[in-house]
Parts: C-alpha cells; structure tokens; sequence
C-alpha cells in the first residue's frame, strides 16, 4: 500500500471502456470520411492522431500498416501538398523513420514554413533523435508552461527522465496529473504508465513496488493499455505473481502486439508450462519478425530486447540494437547497443560503442550516471595521472 | 522496456464537446417544447456518452429590457435544469448498452436507453427524453469569409439529446412566456479535492457560432482568441469585468462582417446594439408563440428594430442558422445568402426525436501494390472491365451490354455467380468503378481501380466500400480483403514488384 501516492485527478475520468468504444468509433469513422473525400480539411490528420492513439494505448501495431495505406492515397490524390507532406512526416515518425519524417518537414519549411503541428512533430524528432536537448528542453519548458495541459507535460517530464533528472520528472508528471481538468482517461493513463516507467526502469535503483503501483493505476484508468499489463506483469512475475501476471495478459492476447505473447511465455515458463510457454514464444518470434520486416525502426530496439531476453538470439539482438543505434543515438540507445554487444561476445564493437557513446554524450550530465561513467571517469583519472 | 514519447497532438475527450442547441415547438404536439443538446462532433456509428460528464440544459425566463438600439434581454434568476448523466457500458451478449438518467426540474428523474427511439416518458406525460446517436443536422457551406462549399458535415452523426416537456406545466408562461437556454457539460462530480479544484464547465453554448465566428472572426488580423475565456465564464453571468473586452471584440467582428459585401449595411449604433444583445448569449424561444425553420434570430432582430416580435425565434433542427446569420451581419437582410449546401445530410423528422436517424457508415477495404511494370502494360492486362483473366478466382467472366451501364457475370473458381455494373471508365486517366448487383452479401458496394505511374512502373490501388448484408461486417471484410490480396499476389507475379 502506498497511499502516500494516490493519484490526486480534479474531476472525474471518463470510463476507459467508454472511451476506448468511442476512440475505435470514430477511428472507423475518420477512415470513412477520408475515402469519401480525401481532401476534406482534418480528414487525414484526424486519422493519424486516431491511428496513434490505438497504437500506442490498445497495442494495435496494425495501425502502422493503415498509416501506410494512408499516406500511399494521400499521394495519389494530392501529391505535391504541404499537407501531404506533414502527413508524410507524422507517420514516419510514428514509425521512427526521423531522418525521413525530418526531411518532409524541411520540404515543407523551405515552401513557406513549418505549422504548430508541424514544429511540434519537429521538436519531437529531436527528443527521440537525442538531438540539440537542451534547446529541446527549453521548448518543452516553455510549451508546457503556457498550456499547463498534461499532454505537454508528459513529454517535459519524459525528456528530464531522459535527462537523468529523475526527481524533477517524478514532479512533472505528478504536477500534470494533479491539475489535468478534462475528461480523457487517456493522458492520465500515458502519465501513470511512464511514472511507472521512471520507477521501475529508469530510476538506477529500481522501486518495483512504486512501479507496481503506477502501472496499476494506468490499467485502473484504461483497462485494454496492452503495454501498462505487460509491464505490470513482468512486475509480477518479478515477484513471483504468475497467477495475476497471467490473467493481466491473457485479456490483451486479441491485440495482436507480440511482447504479450513475449511476457506470457516467460510467465507460463515460470509455471512449469513448458509446451505452451514454448508456443506463446513462437508466436512472439514470428511476431516480431513480421512487424521487423515491415517496420524495421520502429520496433528495432523492442526486437533488441526481446533478442537479448528470453527471445534468446544474442545475434539478432545486437544487429537489431545497432540498427536502433544508427537510427537514434540516444544514450538509452548506446547502452542497449552496449549491453547486446557485450552479450554477443562483439568485444570490439562494444568497445568502439563506448567511445561513440563518449564522443556524443561525454559532456552531458546525463552520462555520467549512465552506465558508461565508469569506464570514462577511470580514463579521466588515468589520463589525469599520465599528466 | 523503452518507450519513446511521440504522443498525438491531442487526445482530450470530444464526448464532452457540445456542437449545437434547439429549442422548438414540438410538430408532435404543439402544447410541448423539445429542447435538444448535441455533443461529439463527428461521432462513430457506435458512439455512446461520457459517464463523467453532466449534460445540462438550462433554461430561465427573459424580459425584454429595452428597444432598438438600447435592446436588451434580462434573464431571470430561476433556473429550469434539465441535467442528463450516462452510466458506464453493459454487455448484453453481443450487444453494448448504455443507460442514462435524466434529472428534470422538478426534480424527479426518469431511466432511458441510449439509442432507443421511443426514448422515455415520465408517467405523467410532462416529460419524455431520447438520448442517442443521430444524423449531424448542422450546415456548415461556408469556408474562409465567403466561399460557398459543399456541406462539410455531411455524413457525420452526433451524439442527441432530446427532451419534450408539456410547456405549460413546466414552464408556467403565464408568468411570461419569452425564454433563454443554454447547453452546458460540466464534471459529474466535484473533484476531490474541492478546494484545489475551482467548479469547472468543459462547454457550453447559447446561440449558435458565438465562439468561432463573432468572437474569433477569421476576418480580423492580429487579434487575441478569446475563446477559451469565453468558454470559462459562467452562462447568464459573464463576468463584469470582461464584458468591456468581449463587447469590443463583438463589435470588431460584426463590423468586419458588415463589410464582407464591400457594403456597410449597418450603422455604427445598430452594430453596438447587437453586439450587446450577443452578449448576453443564451438561444431566446418564446412558447406562446410559433416557432418555425426560418425564426431563427426574428426575436432579437424585431427587437433591435424597436418592434415587436412576431414567432417564437428558437432554433429548429432544419434552420439553417449559418445562412440566416451570415445575410444579417453582411447586408443586414437586403439580400438573403445561401450557402454551398441547401440542407443538412438529413432533413429533420416530424416525430420523436426529431432530429434524422444516423448515417450508415461505409466499410472500406483498400489495398494497393507497385509493379515494375509500366503502365500501359499493366492497364492493358487489367484494365477491360469484361478481362478478369488476370484474378486467379475468377474462372470466367461473360459480359452483357456496352460501355458504362454494362453487366459482367463472374463464375468463381468455387462455383459462385457474382454479378457487377461498370459505372465509370477513365481510360486516360486508368481507373473504373463497378458496382456490385447481386453474388456478395452486401449493399451499396462500390469498387474502384486506379492506376498511377510510379518511378519506373506503376502502382494499383483497388478499393472497395460497402455496407455487410446479412453476414457480420468482420466476415464480408475478410471475404473482401481476401479477394484484393489474391489479386495482388497474383499482378505481382506477373510483373514484378517495384524496388
């Protein structure tokens, strides 16, 4: 029990059953619209936000296919627009194509400049990219301080989490779900999920029982977030709880998202249910290889993790997190590339990944409770001695 | 697990946005008043409220405090509340039902199933009550000052709320008989920490477009949008304090709106006058006299012109309140302006609930692939609607008649007769459109081929829409998208895929 922190919301929340009804409703509806008229003002924008939002909260990775086959018609129809071209830009972000996402976002700048969404999607790709953070962060600061809504303060606080600043990011997302003043139970639940994030994998010393909590909380909001119960359960079964990790699961099997399937067969294995452990992983493999081969950057550092895990093909895994690594050299990026390397017996490689990581990152105070510091701060003392 | 922060650029919740307010004499019953709230601006076909959101409309007697140019409506302090709440969703076997409860004035409350037509009534007949989802009756053809545009709404629903009330028994006119209403969502409950949490009103509406086209006219440059300030003041209680800035800015606007014709139609008095009368925004109905499509606004009006009014103004769910409004803000009704559109998706209905049934929506299965392979090679293997050699499901094909308006009758590998109609061919621009006639468990299928040059070969798109007929929509979608993929397999055998 940790009363100490209970989510203090304003006002109520929508019911999450409700909301995810009428986020699929009017999903279907925003299709409908766009092929009747494709050129109709939002009908194409509305598609993205609403594709996202049943990625990112209902494990709905098809989304990234019906993204595809939306900007395809957005180019036979109106090829040459700016509009296009964000739409463009937005659903190669989804799928972590930045340099590509950056690039239809330049072609836009140079024909007369970049809209609100688009420099939002802008400064998005630099957080995700790892680029210029200070300056993102100084963005971020100012955006969330004048709208004050949760929707910006999450990634605020998701970029100090980055950042390191663990204890200010704690505050942010706090602060955001403290004074959220609308009805959408889907910020709350994105807010609680990353506090989740925060304590039970970013914080050095991992609070599984804080973690625990939050994620609770974000399934409370949201009962189908398909990533917040896979999360709780790898909690679960951390603690040996493979009777309610199991039932947190065996609910979002239909989503279709494979880190289910990955986090059941590490519960049935811990059960002793070898065969059907053996088969939710074969279902998991062929999963994440299907969505690799059709969404390579956008899954590349999730595949690296199953590959390093019980995925077990400590190959695939380090190929996968340089892929990821070139994509998006994040220090969170170097430290995966790092550890696969390792792992796959590249002492070499992870070597040359150290001092990449250096090169990058070295300045930044974020690196130096990374797990790179050290090795840095025994070359500084080395170096220091040599003088 | 690394989770990147790419979020959607919003995901609020639009059950909670209020769209438009009617109130009408009932064509049911002309000793009735309907009242009608709409929220959810382009709801999904299944759609339901919000659980933590009252929906309320708020009614309170007006006087008419002053003529012409010192026109003024003054609302009294007595509240008629009708406050309507959604439970969370039930399951009932395949089915989802939502229920609700409506709080009328006196008090009592009364139990209803949303999307059930015959709504309810309380015992007594006062009050009956729909909530549910119906056809938008709103018509937007007007974009950017004064282009004319096909209605931007049409096809979308919204999600109604429709109450019906004897008028003399609620509310009593012979205490006078003229009226105010608005339209409010607020929180369900006070927050839980009621002190931290000022009382909080996620919408609310009086007469139509106050918000985005008085106070924020796109016509006027460099100005501040003040209508989340709007949005956060009080209904029949805008703060004192701001009334100077919201009048000035009332003013700005019907000013820029006057000249939109080049023309000033409007004294400067007059557009004050207005402007002070929009100010005090609540949708004035008066039950002792007659409302009809075209009252819209005639109490404020005759009002402003120092006469006396005539109907019962109100709005009724075929009023066309854009049309009516933009030929008085910009010739002061000289000349009356239509807009792109004549009406709505759907015209309203004579009976309970008034407002249409919702559109259908349409399936859709798209599916496009790229060949290497140039265009005409691949529109002269796919092009004939009569040639289906192509598609390995098709065994034959025989076709009757010519040109547009001709039948082709396909016998499947499996043995089933399916028959279309060619409704359009552009073989320049390569693309036809067929419709289906019988053979698919469907209505209103509609498939489109369309062929584009890409680099160096070409890419297909086919797209079907349709309505499931007799079947689950999940079944005839696969059975659909079953067709595409295989003959897509089957083009990208002969020709290549496109690197």
């Amino acid at each position: 029990m940790i009363a100490a922190l209970d989510v203090d919301l304003a006002y109520p929340l929508t019911d999450g059953d409700i909301a995810v009804n009428n986020l699929e409703s009017a999903r279907l509806h925003s299709w409908s619209r766009f092929w009747r008229d494709p050129l109709r003002e939002q009908a194409a924008e509305s598609i993205v936000d609403q594709e996202q939002l049943a990625a990112q909260f209902l494990g709905d990775l098809a989304a990234f296919d019906r993204c595809d086959t939306l900007v395809r018609h957005c180019d036979r129809v109106d090829a040459e627009s700016p509009r296009t071209a964000l739409i463009h830009a937005q659903v190669a972000s989804m799928a972590h194509r930045f340099a590509e996402a950056k690039r239809y976002l330049e072609t836009i700048a140079d024909c007369g400049g970049l809209s609100d969404a688009g420099k939002r999607l802008s400064l998005s790709i630099d957080q995700a990219w790892g680029t210029d953070l200070e300056a993102v962060l100084e963005a971020r600061r100012r955006i969330s301080a004048k709208s004050g809504r949760l929707e910006d303060l999450i990634p605020l606080a998701a970029l100090l989490a980055d950042l390191r600043e663990f204890d200010e990011a704690d505050q942010v997302y706090q602060r955001g779900l403290k004074e959220y003043h609308d009805t959408s139970p889907f910020p709350v639940a994105w807010g609680c999920f990353q506090l989740g994030v925060l304590w039970g994998e970013l914080m050095p010393e991992a609070q599984s029982n804080r973690a625990e909590y939050w994620y609770r909380k974000a399934i409370e909001y949201l009962p189908c977030y398909v990533k917040a119960r896979v999360h709780l359960a790898e909690v679960y079964l951390g603690y040996g709880r493979t009777k309610e990790a199991e039932a947190l699961l065996l609910p979002a099997i239909p989503s279709g998202d494979p880190e289910v399937h990955w986090r059941l067969a590490d519960v049935l294995a811990k059960m002793g249910r070898v065969a059907d452990a053996e088969a939710q992983m074969q279902t998991a493999r062929s999963g994440f290889e299907a969505l690799l081969e059709k969404h390579l950057l956008a899954f590349a550092d999730h595949g690296a993790e199953f590959y390093s895990g019980s995925g077990n093909d400590r190959r695939r895994a380090f190929e996968l997190a340089t892929v990821n690594l070139a994509n998006r050299p994040t220090l969170r990026a170097f430290e995966q590339a790092y550890e696969a390397a390792v792992a796959a017996g590249e002492s070499e490689r992870a070597a040359r990944i150290v001092a990449a990581a250096e090169e990058r990152w070295g300045a930044a105070r974020a690196f130096r409770s990374s797990q790179f510091a050290e090795s840095h701060a025994g070359k500084s003392e080395s170096k220091g001695a040599t003088a | 697990m690394s989770d990147h922060i790419d979020g959607p650029r919003q995901i609020g919740d639009p059950a909670g946005d209020l769209t438009d307010l009617f109130a009408f004499t009932s064509p049911e019953n002309p000793a009735h008043t309907v009242l009608a709230a709409n929220v959810f601006p382009s709801a999904g076909v299944t759609a339901m409220f919000s659980n933590a959101i009252n929906h309320s409309i708020v009614v309170r007697r007006v006087s008419v405090a002053g003529l012409g140019n010192d026109a003024k409506f003054k609302a009294g302090d007595k509240e008629y509340r009708f406050s309507c709440k959604f439970d969370v969703l039930q399951r009932d076997g395949e089915k989802t039902i939502q229920r609700g409860t409506l709080t009328c004035p006196d008090g009592r409350t009364l139990r209803f199933v949303v999307n059930d037509e015959k709504g309810a009534s309380t015992p007594d007949g006062v009050f009956r009550v729909f909530a549910g989802l119906r056809s938008d009756p709103f018509l937007l053809a007007w974009v950017g000052g004064m282009k004319r545009v096909p209605n931007l709404l049409q096809h979308d629903n919204v999600l109604a709320i429709v109450i019906e009330f004897d008028t003399q028994r609620v509310l009593n006119p012979r205490e006078g008989s003229l009226f105010g209403a608005i339209a409010e969502t607020t929180p369900l409950a006070a927050g839980i920490n009621p002190v931290d949490s000022p009382p909080l009103r996620y919408d609310w509406v009086g007469r139509p477009e106050q918000t985005n086209m008085r106070l924020n006219n796109s016509g006027l440059k460099d100005v501040a949008d003040v209508r989340d300030l709007w949005n956060q003041q009080t209904p029949f209680a805008i703060a004192e304090e701001l009334q100077p800035l919201f009048r000035k800015r009332l003013v700005d606007s019907l000013t820029e709106w006057d000249m939109r014709d080049g023309k000033a139609d409007w004294a400067p008095a007059e557009i004050n006058a207005a402007a002070n009368v929009y100010l005090d925004d609540f949708l004035l109905f008066d039950v002792s006299k007659p409302t009809s499509d075209t009252s819209f606004l005639e109490i404020e009006k005759k009002t402003l012109r120092g006469k006396s009014y005539t109907t019962g103004g109100g709005r009724t769910v075929d009023a066309n309140v854009i049309d009516i409004m933009i030929t008085w803000w910009v010739n002061n009704d000289r000349e009356f302006l239509h807009g792109g559109s004549p009406s709505a998706t759907k015209p309203g209905t004579k009976t309970f609930p008034y407002e249409a049934a919702p559109n259908t929506e349409l399936q859709t299965v798209a599916d496009s692939v790229d060949l290497a392979a140039s265009p005409d090679q691949v529109w002269s293997a796919i092009g004939k609607f009569g040639d289906l050699t192509w598609h390995p499901l098709a065994a034959s094909v025989r076709l009757t008649g010519e040109g547009v308006g001709q039948l082709r009758t396909i016998e499947t590998i499996d043995g089933k007769r399916i028959i279309e109609r060619l409704e359009a061919v552009d073989n320049p621009q390569r693309l036809y459109r067929y419709t289906n006639v019988s053979g698919l468990p469907v209505m209103d299928y509609t498939g489109t081929f369309d062929l584009k040059p890409k680099g160096s070969g070409s890419s297909v798109e086919w797209r079907v829409q349709f309505l499931a007929d007799n079947q689950p929509t999940l079944i005839v979608r696969i059975i659909v998208a079953t067709l595409l993929k295989t003959g897509f397999e089957a083009l990208t055998k002969r020709f290549g895929a496109l690197k």
